[in-house]
């Protein structure tokens, strides 16, 4: 089988896994969601504010709810001794992985997409005036926090903390991508156009994007199998 | 005025960074005796099952 | 024959601290602008410097290691992250005195202060991380990947929080006096000091290092023990 019919088998099948059972999805909505609602005890007086930071916040939001449809991610695996056969399988680890990352990165986009909307509704932010130029930074953002989470659920995976691991470990990891795309989110929000300043900005993304996943495809291996 | 306090400050400063660097030192040592009582340990009933 | 070499070079370390501790408290002149704090930078500075000296050690170790699969790279750079730590932690409080008697508070969102914030994260995660796993093997692994990963990003992460710190001008904590340059004799000792420094960090590495391989001899006899 090539390479790529193996990555989207193993994609189909994630993706399958979970919306079947819904219960990485559900519990990561719910979370966006209440999150979106402690932000408005939070900043109860300061509503007309909110909408100028809105791009940080809405990160913020995506960050933390991503994290848990990320940590399910090798662990739905454990059950059954699924992960050891998955390894054995004639299958490169690489294509495992793109297969997991390309899964989470649909189901993550997905509950971004269902929060923006409320979030907009919430808040009255007007997050559609430059809809592309957003859904090309909620692209590339969350693909660098789906490549660099799938590799790290990997290496938790086996571990007694994972819950408590997988956050600690890629926040700090994250924290150029997530810099870059609040600051152009914030913009785009306020309805700039997607030039000067923030150009450089989706540059690092797409850096930050490019060596991540080479970095992780590279290394995948040495997790997985030894 | 601000002398004095730029000098207490600086005092602490000083201060902050060998406690710092000195409870590292001394974490450093405790985890040697540990280690040393373990493998000491481990040494012992290893040999006393080969003696038998 | 290690052990001597580590108490030389402890040795040469105390006396060169000794020595500059006498020089910076009672030969150097204050400076203009900040009066007796600023000494502050004769820890502050060398240590950042140690400290991602340390890093970047720590993450050639790791990709040494995973190319030779030779446990000792773990054990460097295991003991190298450790030491640089704790320098980071230095590096944090003193910026953070400094701050305080510069600017009145204490702690401000500076783009080096920040970005050594966010590698001082990164490797208390490597040691958490390193603390989890109990196979010596898996955990060189892990840790190895871990701190690639981690070096990779701190590249990315000084650059772009030095470009958002351009965007958003804040504080800065300065080290030039307020000419712009440096005074010959103070900029002589940061890096005086930063040799005591980076001498008393190997040692503390070398201590360390054996303290790993005990480790692995411990996991290795455990193993014998339980065996038989």
């Amino acid at each position: 089988m090539n390479f790529w019919r193996q990555t989207a088998v193993i994609a189909v099948k994630d993706l399958r896994a979970e919306l079947r059972s819904k219960e990485a999805i559900n519990a990561s909505i719910s979370f966006a969601l209440v999150i979106l609602l402690l932000f408005n005890f939070a900043f109860a007086e300061w509503a007309d504010q909110v909408r100028e930071v809105a791009g940080g916040l809405v990160w913020i939001v995506w960050a933390f709810a991503g994290v848990l449809i990320l940590n399910r991610s090798f662990a739905r695996e454990l059950a059954n001794d699924c992960l050891d056969a998955l390894i054995a399988a004639p299958l490169p680890s690489s294509a495992l992985f793109l297969g997991k990352a390309l899964a989470n990165f649909v189901l993550v986009v997905a509950i971004e997409l269902v929060s923006l909307l409320v979030f907009g509704i919430f808040y009255n932010v007007r997050w559609t005036q430059q809809f592309w130029a957003l859904m090309l930074v909620i692209g590339l953002t969350t693909w660098g926090l789906t490549v660099v989470g799938t590799m790290f659920s990997a290496l938790t995976v086996n571990l007694r903390l994972r819950e408590l691991m997988l956050p600690m470990l890629i926040y700090p990891i994250m924290i150029p991508a997530l810099l870059g795309a609040m600051e152009i989110t914030n913009a785009l929000m306020a309805g700039k156009p997607l030039d000067g300043d923030l150009l450089t900005w989706l540059r690092l993304l797409i850096g930050f994007d490019v060596i991540f996943t080479a970095l992780a495809v590279a290394l995948i291996d040495t997790v997985l199998v030894g | 005025m601000i002398e004095a306090r730029n000098f207490a400050y600086m005092f602490y400063g000083f201060t902050a960074a060998w406690v710092i660097l000195a409870l590292y030192v001394v974490t450093i040592a405790r985890r040697e005796s540990k280690l040393k009582q373990e493998l000491a340990r481990l040494k012992n009933i290893v040999e006393d099952r080969e003696r038998k | 024959m290690r052990d001597k070499v580590l108490y030389g070079i402890a040795i040469l370390a105390a006396a060169l601290l000794a020595r500059n501790l006498y020089l910076i408290f009672l030969q150097l002149p204050d400076e203009a602008a900040q009066g007796a704090i600023y000494r502050i930078i004769y820890f502050h500075v060398p240590s950042a410097i140690t400290a991602m000296l340390g890093f970047m050690v720590a993450g050639a170790a790791s990709g040494i290691y995973l190319g030779t699969k030779n446990l000792r790279y773990d054990a460097v750079a295991a003991a190298v992250t450790e030491v640089s730590l704790a320098f980071a932690t230095v590096v944090l409080v003193t910026g953070s005195i400094w701050a305080r008697i510069i600017w009145g508070v204490w702690w401000t969102w500076d783009a080096r202060l920040t970005s050594m914030f966010v590698c001082w994260l990164l490797y208390a995660g490597y040691l958490m991380l390193r603390s989890a796993v109990e196979e010596p093997t898996q955990r060189a692994k892990f840790s190895a990947v871990l701190s690639l990963f981690a070096f990779t990003d701190v590249i990315i992460v000084w650059k772009s929080i030095e470009w958002w710190r351009n965007l958003h001008p804040g504080p800065v904590l300065s080290i030039r006096t307020g000419g712009g340059n440096m005074d010959p004799a103070m900029e002589s000792m940061i890096y005086m000091n930063l040799l005591a420094l980076v001498l008393f960090a190997t040692v503390l590495v070398m201590v360390r290092m054996r303290q790993e391989e005990m480790r692995r001899e411990i996991s290795s006899l455990r193993q014998l023990a339980l065996a038989q």
